[in-house]
């Protein structure tokens, strides 16, 4: 008995520490991409205040290019709509627009250090963050999609297909503020989805939602 | 043709000058002073009109989404007050810009706004959190305030749509006046910036961050005072709510516990000090007290009480061994407690009225000035020069091995110096009593000086003897260096007369063994010398105590060598003639010389 006892003793040890270093919860897991969706959000804004402290948004309202690149992608357009989605849903919409930003976050990079401002520096570093951060929520998703089991719903292809923010300097910080726009409005998404996914999913106390 | 272009323009101006004089004209632009949305879900746009131009003047919102061409008219007017526009949740569409103007009309004309582009989801500002209580609650070291509220109407935390934080602040409400809130007069950009600007700028209102819970306790609280409290909350990415209206408490009148706790600690160890200090000072003038009676009383007046100076100031300072390596190293005689600072001495008195006090030399044998040197004719080692020398010689030696048997003449002026018992002759030259001593101790190399007397009493002729070997067998003239010089600057050590056996020999012992020297000690031991007898005797008056006549004075060896061996020292008694004394001998082992003399 005692040696029956002794052998599958460390297993079972074993096995609890397997399952411990496998999971960070479900709950911390939401929580954890919740937070980085919201860090990420946060500082495109500060990107989008340092750009507008000496760029004129009248101008750049009004010289708006297009529309951005991820319009195409079908998201529900009030709470309602998004309420009824399911979590899948949600989650792949998330993923969808975070893969979609990629590219173009990496043109973003490498345009910003040449970029004809007064805040290049600060522009610089942050859209540098900017690329980190997304490629970690990124990570932190695929994460949380084997962790809920869903099926892998196919992600929506946004292709993005500028080279470059242009050549002169007023086209080119016309294009870097557009695509900067389009940017902080998708992780406005990114983050209202997955905090709707976050109360849906995880049993979090009654206070946090 | 010219003159209807003139009559035209005529008719113009005319009617701009009439309109204007008569204060109507076309509207001033209106302006979009913000849009709100409480709860992400719809919204309301303000705008504060121009001027109206004296007419009644109507404002249209007019709106149309980002790449759509399709205008639309503001759905509802009335719900968020004049002025304003209000989106319902149909007519609210997220992530999406919304491309907004007014335009002012009146009879005279219209004007357009500045066009304002809104996307919902960047303008929201929750309402005030509902239902702020304040409860105080006892506790251990004080009451604390236990602040819950609810969240805010209509905004839905429980979907996880909207995510608030809260924060709330306290206020003491005898400091300064209190503002509250704003209201909701402007709402564009710059009035949020500048908010938030003094925002940061009233830390001094103690606010806390209470993240999404929806309680918060609040600690360190002058009692008796009322305080005011109030709560706000803001989306993850929003505004700030306003601030909701105070609720007052007052905190009741409490006594701190740790400060009453501290109080009687306080109280207690003062009054414990005061105890200390007290049994402190009784205790150390008990012991000065002590310390200086019995020190005082065997003394003879020769012990003057400047020697003691030392010892008291040491002994106040209360560090014994100070005081006792101050005995030792000082002026007393080494002794190993300060009761061996008793000495025993002999005191001879001349008849001649001078008085010569045989004294345990205790130290400093250079002290010779003092003396004065009656040994006219001793060429021996008995004057006083020699003794000189000797100290001279050895004193540097400290304590080492010394023998014994010296002789040892000590001469002092009459009047005792301090702390120094001497020996002195009279103005004769009596023969100083050789002595063997012993020696005691390694450092203490004591010495006892006192006079020879010839040794005629009718006792049984005495010999003086010494415990201990006493190296002074020297065969050898005067001069011999037989004598035990002393350390001067070493303390002498006393001995102790044990016994006088019948051949004149004084047994010695250290002085180890006080006893109760002091017990017998008295007055009446000092003897008077009655008379000096040719051949340099001293006569001493006897005494009628029954003391046992136990020995003879040693004889005058003036002119003879030094004693060099102990039956030098044992000289035949002479009987005294008329007189008879003798040495006696006290149980305890002290000379009584009272009773003596050979």
């Amino acid at each position: 008995m005692v040696n029956q006892l002794s052998h599958t003793l460390p297993v079972a040890v074993l096995m609890c520490v397997f399952v411990s270093i496998d999971g960070v919860s479900l709950n911390d897991l939401l929580e954890r991409v919740s937070q980085l969706s919201d860090k990420l959000h946060s500082l495109s804004t500060s990107l989008t205040n340092d750009l507008d402290s000496h760029f004129p948004p009248y101008g750049g309202r009004l010289m708006r290019p297009s529309m951005c690149h991820t319009a195409s992608l079908q998201i529900p357009n009030d709470k309602d709509q998004a309420l009824r989605l399911p979590e899948n849903e949600l989650l792949s919409l998330a993923r969808s627009l975070l893969l979609a930003w990629s590219d173009p976050l990496a043109m973003l990079s490498s345009e910003a250090n040449t970029l004809p401002h007064p805040e290049r520096n600060a522009i610089n570093s942050k859209t540098r963050q900017l690329q980190d951060q997304t490629n970690s929520l990124g990570a932190g998703l695929e994460r949380l999609v084997h962790k809920m089991g869903t099926s892998s719903e196919v992600l929506s292809s946004l292709p993005f297909n500028s080279n470059d923010l242009g050549h002169d300097k007023i086209s080119r910080l016309v294009n870097f503020h557009f695509l900067l726009s389009c940017f902080r409005r998708d992780s406005h998404k990114i983050d209202s989805f997955l905090k709707v996914l976050r109360c849906r999913t995880s049993k979090m106390q009654p206070d946090m939602c | 043709m010219w003159t209807d272009s003139v009559m035209l323009a005529g008719l113009t101006l005319t009617a701009i000058f009439v309109s204007h004089t008569a204060g109507v004209s076309a509207p001033g632009r209106p302006r979009l002073t913000g849009c709100r949305s409480p709860e992400k879900e719809t919204f309301t746009c303000w705008w504060e009109p121009g001027d109206d131009g004296g007419l009644p003047t109507t404002y249209v919102l007019y709106y149309h989404l980002e790449g759509s061409e399709t205008v639309y008219e503001c759905p509802d007017y009335r719900t968020a007050g004049k002025n304003s526009c209000f989106f319902s949740k149909n007519d609210t569409s997220l992530w999406v810009n919304y491309n907004i103007s007014v335009v002012a009309t009146n009879a005279m004309g219209s004007s357009v706004s500045e066009p304002v582009d809104v996307d919902v989801v960047y303008i929201v500002q929750p309402n005030t959190p509902e239902d702020v209580r304040v409860l105080v609650v006892d506790d251990d070291p004080g009451p604390y305030l236990h602040v819950s509220w609810e969240k805010p109407l209509a905004a839905d935390t429980q979907s996880g749509w909207i995510t608030l934080v809260y924060q709330l602040r306290v206020k003491e409400t005898s400091q300064d006046t209190w503002e509250v809130g704003t209201g909701k007069e402007e709402r564009d950009e710059e009035k949020e910036k500048n908010e938030r600007r003094t925002e940061e700028g009233e830390r001094e209102r103690e606010e806390y961050n209470a993240g999404m819970q929806k309680g918060y306790n609040i600690f360190s609280l002058l009692s008796g005072r009322e305080y005011a409290v109030q709560v706000r909350c803001k989306p993850d990415h929003g505004f700030w709510s306003e601030w909701t209206s105070p609720a007052y408490v007052q905190i009741p009148d409490y006594m701190l516990r740790e400060h009453s706790m501290w109080i009687i600690v306080a109280v207690f160890a003062g009054f414990l000090l005061f105890v200390l200090t007290w049994t402190v000072n009784v205790k150390r003038s008990r012991y000065m007290s002590q310390m200086i009676t019995s020190n005082m009383n065997p003394l003879p007046n020769s012990w003057n009480t400047v020697s003691f100076l030392p010892l008291l100031s040491r002994a106040q300072s209360g560090r014994s061994e100070e005081m006792f390596s101050a005995l030792v190293t000082q002026h007393f005689p080494p002794t190993s407690s300060y009761d061996d600072l008793l000495v025993e001495y002999l005191e001879v008195y001349d008849v001649e009225k001078q008085e010569l006090v045989l004294g345990v030399k205790n130290e400093d044998p250079l002290a010779p000035t003092r003396m004065s040197d009656n040994d006219s004719g001793r060429g021996s080692c008995d004057s006083r020069t020699l003794l000189t020398e000797r100290y001279a010689e050895d004193g540097d030696k400290g304590g080492a091995d010394r023998q014994l048997g010296q002789c040892v003449a000590e001469l002092a002026s009459p009047p005792l110096e301090e702390e120094k018992v001497e020996a002195w002759s009279a103005p004769f030259s009596p023969p100083p009593l050789h002595l063997q001593r012993q020696q005691v101790g390694g450092a203490r190399a004591a010495y006892h000086s006192v006079l020879e007397i010839p040794c005629d009493s009718p006792c049984a002729p005495g010999s003086y003897g010494h415990q201990g070997e006493s190296d002074i067998s020297k065969p050898g003239g005067r001069g011999a260096s037989t004598t035990l010089a002393e350390p001067q600057a070493q303390s002498a050590e006393y001995v102790e007369v044990q016994t006088v056996d019948h051949e004149n020999v004084l047994l010695l012992r250290p002085l180890a063994d006080p006893g109760g020297p002091d017990a017998d000690y008295a007055g009446e031991d000092y003897s008077k010398i009655r008379d000096v007898i040719p051949d340099n005797v001293l006569l001493l008056q006897r005494e009628p105590s029954a003391w046992p006549c136990v020995a003879d004075p040693g004889q005058d060896r003036g002119e003879r060598s030094c004693p060099t061996a102990l039956q030098e020292l044992m000289q035949p008694c002479k009987p005294p003639g008329p007189l008879q004394q003798g040495l006696r001998l006290v149980a305890n082992g002290y000379v009584d010389a009272s009773a003596m003399l050979c």
